[in-house]
């Protein structure tokens, strides 16, 4: 008897509990989500914009663009859609699935022929044609595949060798122009008992990012991949690592944690990007500058940077147009990112602006942009190999970094493997 | 005759000991030479790293990497005010709480008929669906969503809670029946024999017998689901077309970008994002321990 | 008498109940197979959101799915992506890093986790407190825990501080970025996070144990080891199978922590299964061929899950 009260107590203490999973149960699944729009709803005045923006200045540029483009036009919502970086590409390629996805999208400039090639993009070729300051963009910022237009971008970023002046003064060496001065460089500063360089050795496509100038500098090209300046490279930069100079740790690195490293003060020179110029100004608690990063006359420094493109299934496709029209591809536009986050500016009469030419930082960046500048990725790699060919290099990069492989092997492996690639 | 009911205590009673419970006190006071040591060499391992969430949450972030090895920093609190001024975060705790909630008592519902029907049925059947439950379970959460896109496009489900709701379901329910399963299988079977020799339908008796004697694996069960589904990113983040319906685990994933990592606002977040859960824990403490081994028994 | 040690096996609690009358026995049984209906609901949600996805897997795995293709009819391919796979020279290398892994993790969170377990079976705060702390590291998504240990095991991170500082290398330890310590390293940073689960499983199968047995054992002068090795590990035997088939299909698809801690480098040291595929499907864009790696998963897998389903019956049907 008493068990069996016992028991009806327990029973009670159940039903309470499973009616309140019920009734949670009914609050969720009946519970609005708050926003419902997001992908390209089809309404006539609003456009939505997919980034993986999350720094606050980066957020802000993406925020000013939706208020120009807001004020200029009445009536015109823009919705900005963060996705991390990571799974941009992957949701842009799913969504095309079920014929959805953002009318703008800005994403990874070397991603452009996946993203088009997986149908995410569409075409802005007439758009394009049709625009009166098409002059104003150099040919490496616009991204084609098989005589379509497919993104443009609005600004470059690319690689510079930024350099502790400090250090420099202590051990009383000037900013290198030349590779040797730069080796001369990193010895006596490791002599001095300091770190030399910063990069990144990660083995994906930050890595070949990284690398390229150092392989080019050597005369290294895609057009025709060969083993010997690869491993005269690969060479040197096992000199670094073996001197001290470059920490293997590089392999485990993003482009991010080598210049906060070099940002604490006791690394000689960071190879890394123009968008850094907020975090050296933040957290960089000495005299620093940048230069070209020394890598010669055949040397090529990649210009990267996002890519800015109309989604394949955007209701409002002219919208989009105007919109990039009057954000990132306006001198106005480009003079927001330039100011908001350092932006190096496509346009021609943008990137000649006296924020540009008169900040020693931003010069330096330009200087190697109109030296050395390169097509990211390389025209020579066919474009279903980018993916392919970005990791390969990454990989290998990172196992020479590592001391996985001798420079010897990583050249032999390398072509092997490049060939096959650039093949198809 | 008596119910078993699976705690601690219950164990203790079939061994019958004859003098009425003082509770045997589980003494064990001796000296013990490696134990002891152990003991704080594992507290070492587990506070150590939460040490450093909590600290490198409270620096500035020129700090993070020059004091990596130190205490010696100025702390701030500025994460925390970042993290807690973003208007997002309650709208994302609010989801998350809805997703988890709602993925808790879906889960529920169908994972525990399934663990019964499991438990009660010894066929092939049964050898088969243990089998497939494992292998769904080894399926790469990234290989379900594009499949899944495909269906929720279809089904408009796309950008609502409900279709989240239903994929972390998807994912959760074969571990939610094999750890379920168990618990039913200890129910006295007699029991229920009993129950419907007296005329109880079979759903009576699975509501009024069977449910309430395996409640604490169903709480047990329900907290382990909980908190995986609190924590699940990658379906929210595809799922989701508009920002502001990503949950907490989304934001998280915003303080890593292709530009940098904010640390301080991971960790500060990491942190705020983890206190419900260590609520959630003292609540279920006693269940989670007792519960478990049931659970996890076959 | 048998001590019933714990819950380890319902029937092995209420032996065979005499009630069961041989009149009702038929009936019973036929109205007993009517509870597999209570699996329907499970069956059909699963078929839809779960085997769905599964057989879409299995189709990728022998079609030509690229960016290009994936929205289209898909090609049938046969093998190729299998083959494609093993011919770049990535597969093999990638299987026995998966092997090694698995190995590390299973082996290390099953005897760390059965050791945190006896550890903290004592009923005192430090183990309460302890346990807390292993609870939240298991809730903490694995981009927090993962970028942690990075730090910790840097060069200027604390392990390698307290290491150099007390003289026991020259130079730092390089645990994430030499081939010899990376894959290792990682494994054991997993392991790390899966033995708090691992340890609350053990530890209520160990506080399931009455005290008597362990009081008679101590008046018996059993020693601490002996009541390891003769009560403790036995009764835990039945969770230690669920526990290995969780903690292995858990290492088999692990992914997280080598994604942020070294991204399947240096070089391509630290690639598993779960890691190849995600490189071949979401970085390099062939989706089928990512397929065919994690179908290979599956497969591994699909051994252990036969092994486990036949094992658990048997055990059953005897008890």
């Amino acid at each position: 008897m008493a068990v069996k009260s016992a028991r009806n107590s327990r029973i009670r203490a159940f039903s309470l509990a499973g009616g309140a999973i019920a009734v949670s149960a009914a609050l969720a699944l009946t519970g609005c989500t708050p926003t419902s729009s997001g992908g390209s709803a089809g309404d006539s005045d609003t456009i939505t914009v997919w980034h993986y923006f999350s720094d606050e200045n980066q957020v802000k540029v993406m925020t000013d663009y939706k208020d120009l483009f807001e004020k200029n036009n009445d009536g015109v919502t823009v919705e900005n859609v963060f996705v991390p970086y990571d799974q941009l590409n992957s949701k842009l390629i799913t969504a095309v699935g079920s014929k959805t996805g953002p009318d703008v999208v800005v994403f990874n400039g070397a991603d452009a022929s996946a993203l088009a090639l997986g149908g995410a993009l569409a075409p802005i070729t007439e758009q394009w044609g049709a625009f009166a300051d098409k002059n104003q963009f150099p040919e490496a910022v616009v991204h084609s595949l098989e005589d379509d237009v497919y993104a443009v971008q609005g600004y470059v970023n690319l690689l510079g060798l930024w350099y502790n002046q400090d250090i420099l003064d202590e051990v009383g060496v000037e900013p290198p122009t030349t590779m040797d001065e730069l080796n001369a460089a990193l010895a006596t500063v490791t002599a001095a008992g300091k770190s030399g360089i910063t990069l990144s050795g990660l083995p994906q496509s930050q890595g070949e990012w990284q690398a390229y100038p150092w392989l080019t500098s050597f005369g290294f090209n895609y057009d025709k991949p060969e083993a010997a300046p690869l491993e005269d490279a690969f060479t040197m930069i096992q000199s670094w690592t073996g001197s001290g100079s470059l920490t293997r740790e590089a392999v485990t690195w993003d482009q991010t944690v080598p210049f906060q490293t070099w940002a604490a003060g006791n690394v000689a020179f960071a190879q890394n990007g123009n968008w850094q110029l907020g975090t050296a100004r933040s957290d960089a608690d000495f005299k620093y500058g940048v230069v070209p990063l020394p890598v010669g006359d055949s040397g090529k420094v990649y210009l990267g940077g996002e890519g800015q493109s109309i989604g394949a299934f955007s209701a409002n496709p002219e919208l989009a147009w105007d919109y990039l029209e009057q954000t990132y591809f306006s001198e106005e536009g480009q003079a927001i990112a330039l100011s908001g986050v350092g932006s190096i500016p496509s346009r021609l009469d943008a990137a000649s602006a006296p924020e540009v030419t008169e900040d020693p930082i931003l010069a330096a960046f330009a200087q190697s942009l109109e030296q050395n500048g390169a097509n990211y990725p390389s025209p020579a790699v066919p474009a279903v190999s980018i993916a392919d060919q970005q990791l390969v290099v990454g990989q290998i990069w990172s196992a020479v970094i590592g001391g996985q492989m001798t420079p010897a092997e990583a050249a032999t492996k390398l072509v092997t493997d490049l060939e096959q690639l650039l093949a198809q | 005759m008596s119910i078993m009911i699976p705690t601690r205590d219950a164990a203790a009673v079939p061994s019958a000991t004859p003098h009425p419970r003082p509770r045997p006190r589980r003494l064990r006071r001796r000296f013990e030479p490696i134990a002891g040591p152990l003991r704080v060499v594992l507290l070492l391992v587990y506070a150590i790293p939460i040490l450093f969430i909590v600290l490198t949450s409270l620096k500035d972030p020129s700090d993070v990497i020059s004091s990596q090895s130190s205490f010696l920093f100025t702390p701030t609190l500025e994460a925390y005010t970042a993290v807690l001024a973003n208007q997002g975060l309650f709208i994302a705790m609010q989801q998350s709480l809805t997703i988890a909630t709602g993925t808790t008592a879906l889960t529920l519902l169908v994972a525990i008929p399934a663990g019964y029907g499991l438990a009660r049925v010894d066929s092939r059947i049964t050898t088969i669906g243990l089998g497939l439950l494992i292998v769904l379970q080894m399926v790469p959460q990234t290989a379900n969503v594009i499949p899944l896109y495909q269906i929720f496009g279809a089904w408009g489900l796309l950008d609502q809670n409900l279709g989240v709701i239903v994929a972390d379901t998807a994912l959760l329910v074969p571990f939610a029946t094999l750890l379920l399963r168990p618990f039913f299988r200890s129910v006295p079977e007699a029991l229920e024999e009993a129950a419907s020799i007296d005329g109880a339908s079979t759903m009576r008796t699975f509501w009024s017998v069977m449910l309430p004697i395996a409640r604490n694996g169903v709480a047990t069960t329900g907290t382990l689901v909980f908190l995986m589904s609190w924590g699940e990113f990658l379906y929210a983040v595809n799922f989701f077309l508009s920002p502001g319906n990503y949950p907490l685990s989304a934001l998280l994933a915003q303080q890593v970008s292709a530009f940098g990592i904010n640390w301080p606002g991971l960790m500060a977040l990491a942190v705020i994002t983890s206190v419900p859960i260590l609520i959630l824990f003292v609540f279920t403490y006693r269940l989670l321990r007792e519960g478990l081994t049931l659970g996890a028994v076959k | 008498m048998s001590t019933d040690l714990t819950v380890s096996g319902p029937a092995r609690r209420t032996p065979a109940p005499p009630g069961r009358a041989p009149r009702s026995g038929a009936r019973w049984h036929a109205a007993k197979r009517k509870r597999l209906a209570f699996a329907l609901p499970a069956g059909i949600f699963l078929l839809v959101f779960s085997f769905f996805p599964l057989a879409q897997l299995a189709r990728m795995s022998v079609s030509d799915v690229t960016a290009r293709t994936l929205n289209q009819p898909w090609e049938f391919v046969g093998v190729d992506n299998f083959v494609g796979s093993a011919a770049q020279g990535s597969l093999f290398p990638t299987l026995g890093n998966t092997i090694a892994f698995v190995l590390i993790v299973t082996i290390i969170g099953l005897v760390g986790g059965l050791a945190a377990a006896i550890l903290l079976s004592t009923s005192n705060l430090l183990s309460a407190f302890v346990l807390g702390l292993m609870v939240f590291i298991w809730a903490l998504p694995p981009v927090v825990n993962g970028s942690v240990w990075k730090f910790l095991l840097g060069d200027a991170g604390l392990i390698n501080s307290v290491i150099t500082g007390v003289g026991l290398t020259q130079d730092a330890v390089p645990f994430l970025y030499d081939d010899r310590f990376a894959l290792l390293s990682v494994a054991i940073v997993n392991s790390w996070a899966v033995v708090p689960f691992n340890a609350l499983v053990f530890r209520a199968g160990i506080l399931g144990i009455p005290a008597e047995t362990f009081e008679a054992a101590r008046i018996d002068g059993a020693s601490r080891w002996q009541e390891i090795r003769y009560m403790i590990i036995p009764a835990v035997r039945p969770t230690t199978l669920v526990l290995a088939v969780l903690t292995i299909v858990y290492a088999f698809r692990s992914f997280d922590f080598i994604f942020v801690m070294t991204y399947g480098g240096p070089g391509v040291s630290t690639n598993t299964l779960p890691f190849l595929s995600y490189l071949q499907a979401f970085v390099r864009f062939d989706f089928g061929m990512g397929a065919a790696t994690a179908v290979i998963s599956v497969l591994l897998v699909l051994v252990l899950a036969v092994i486990y389903a036949r094992s658990v019956r048997a055990e059953e049907a005897n008890s």
